[in-house]
């Protein structure tokens, strides 16, 4: 401590630690700015200024040429009195439904399981739950359309071998959402066990050595102990997996294209069509409705957690 | 509790775990069966005759396997250009945002200066907004500036990805100041601090994000499906949903069957680069993530 503050006292007797003192102060001053620099260039460019026109592009009537005519609110009232709107964001709504609460149930469990170092097979599994995540989402949906195709797909020829009858999984609206959903839950739910994973690993493994003593079972420990604990990651895994089922786009685009009679078409694919027409103005204005009811369902996320928190 | 007799409280606690792990075993292996059958069967069918996948989706015969799939497939899409146009991307796309991310987050985590919780919270909205959202302006910046269908519209937009920026910034937080301190005093200049202390300790984080980087760029589908469609510049993902769009679009002179084989041969070869190149790193990637964590 003496030392510091002797150094600090010092410059004063010769000029060149001083100058240096300085510049070094200036080289730290200077540095976030060369640091942050680049990283804003290319955002500013190809996210803040895209961000920035298709807000100005959803109160226009453009068509992709010609001259843009201001037309208010116009586009988003059209949208909130659609119907195709509506629908679209009721099938992502049911999505949500389908997938959520099994992927957070399920990945917790599986978390659970594989947080136990002394499991055999451990290393195993925790590469094969994220098999299906690496995996190309192209490769992913043209595997799906082949093996739940009706007449000639294994899903089908697995239950014929039981005596059951085909299930059209893709061509009835009955059962393409929870089609898709699969694919959803199959794809993802590996990512979310290893973010669930590193939650667990900040539990102290004492709390459960009490419980056990207390002769608590797995089932109380699991919603008394675990879920409490880890109820943060838990929210952000919420808040990121309903942010990807919102803007779900590719898995219906590829799949179903959002057949049977618009049964798959997302809240992300609905927006897409808009733009495939050629009606940009519309499609800007949709994508920010989405925008804001995804971040209306986060804020209320966070309020929940912070009541919980209370 | 205290009426139980030590012995009897004893003895039956060994079995209920084993019992445990047993189920637990069970549960876990029908599971990982379930997670790893598609991809499985997907790539055992590519190699069986495009008829038998249709007629007989279950079974397979070693002695009956061809490569028929794809030599019809690398006959009729350019899968070669798409690997070769993917992978041009990969390496200019991932080192930009491997090396200005982290670096940005740096700037991010550990200085003051104006207007940086305005600039960081802008980051946060982008994280928000749909992808597809930036689609309409950022082609029509492609078609002004002339980059369509070329290598920079493909690779400079979303070259520093927002998520990385604020997933590096949470684990460079954590990096104690002292350290940073120490070597100032040792003299180390700010960028060298970046370099020499920063990057090593939190190489596990990022060695996460350089695997969830190439993951990502590797099976992105939307932006090039829309900026680089030509045959000439589409990547691989692009080449692969043109080859899924002939079976809903009924190409003429080619049977469900032929292109259902095609479809399995081009899905496992861009599969397989993949999972080899995940398998290798996976330790690295579940560490990296376990590292970089959102705690509690």
């Amino acid at each position: 401590m003496t030392l510091a503050v002797d150094t600090q006292a010092s410059p004063s007797a010769s000029p060149s630690p001083k100058r240096r003192a300085n510049r070094s102060r200036w080289r730290r001053q200077l540095a976030p700015y060369v640091f942050v620099l680049p990283f804003i260039a290319i955002f500013a460019a190809f996210g803040v200024y895209p961000m920035l026109f298709t807000l100005r592009l959803s109160f226009t009537d453009w068509r992709g040429s010609g001259a843009a005519e201001w037309v208010g609110w116009d586009n988003y009232t059209y949208l909130l009195g659609n119907e195709g709107f509506w629908s679209s964001v009721s099938n992502s709504a049911v999505l949500w439904l389908l997938i959520i609460p099994v992927q957070l149930l399920l990945a917790l469990v599986i978390a659970v399981l594989l947080d136990n170092a002394k499991l055999r097979l451990r290393s195993f599994y925790r590469v094969a739950f994220l098999v299906p995540f690496v995996t190309p989402l192209v490769a992913v949906a043209q595997i799906w359309v082949v093996v739940f195709d009706q007449d000639y797909g294994a899903v089908n020829a697995i239950l014929n071998t039981f005596g059951l009858p085909d299930v059209g999984w893709l061509t009835t609206s009955l059962w393409a959402k929870p089609t898709l959903a699969l694919l959803f839950l199959w794809k993802t739910t590996g990512f979310i066990v290893i973010i669930l994973l590193s939650g667990l690993q900040s539990i102290d493994a004492n709390v459960y050595e009490a419980a056990d003593i207390d002769g608590a079972s797995r089932l109380r420990q699991l919603v008394n102990i675990t879920i409490p604990l880890v109820r943060r990651t838990l929210m952000f895994s919420l808040v990121l997996q309903t942010l990807a089922v919102f803007q779900m786009f590719a898995e219906p685009f590829v799949v179903t294209d959002g057949g049977p009679y618009g049964s798959t078409t997302t809240a992300g694919l609905h927006l897409y069509e808009h733009i495939n027409r050629g009606d940009l103005g519309t499609g800007a204005a949709n994508s920010f409705l989405l925008v804001i009811i995804v971040m209306a369902l986060s804020l209320l996320f966070v309020r929940l957690l912070r009541a919980e928190d209370r | 509790m205290t009426t139980t007799l030590p012995g009897s409280a004893a003895r039956p606690r060994p079995r209920r775990v084993s019992l445990v792990t047993v189920r637990s075993q069970i549960f876990l292996l029908l599971l990982t069966l379930a997670f790893l059958a598609p991809v499985a069967w997907a790539l055992l069918s590519a190699f069986k005759p495009a008829n038998r996948i249709i007629s007989d989706p279950l079974s397979f015969d070693p002695t009956s396997a061809t490569l028929d799939n794809f030599t019809r497939m690398f006959a009729d899409v350019p899968i070669g250009q798409g690997f070769l146009n993917t992978a041009v991307v990969l390496v200019f796309k991932g080192a930009i945002t491997l090396f200005f991310a982290p670096l940005a987050a740096y700037g991010f985590a550990k200085y003051t200066f104006p207007l940086k919780n305005m600039l960081f919270g802008t980051v946060l909205i982008t994280l928000m907004l749909p992808t597809i959202v930036l689609i309409i302006p950022l082609l029509l910046q492609m078609k002004e500036l002339g980059w369509v269908n070329t290598y920079q519209a493909l690779i400079l937009p979303g070259a520093v990805d927002a998520f990385a920026v604020f997933w590096m910034r949470q684990v460079i937080a954590a990096v104690p100041d002292e350290l940073l301190d120490a070597a100032r005093v040792d003299g180390c200049r700010e960028f060298a601090l970046f370099r020499r202390v920063v990057l090593p300790v939190i190489k596990p984080a990022l060695a996460g994000l350089a695997v969830l980087t190439v993951m990502n760029i590797y099976n992105d589908f939307v932006w090039p499906v829309v900026v680089a469609s030509s045959e000439r510049m589409a990547t691989l993902q692009v080449v692969l949903s043109t080859l899924a769009q002939n079976i809903t679009g009924n190409r003429i002179g080619a049977d469900y069957a032929t292109i259902t084989g095609e479809l399995l041969a081009a899905a496992s070869v861009a599969l397989v680069p993949l999972l080899v190149i995940f398998v290798a790193l996976q330790r690295h990637f579940i560490n990296g993530i376990l590292a970089g964590s959102v705690k509690g």
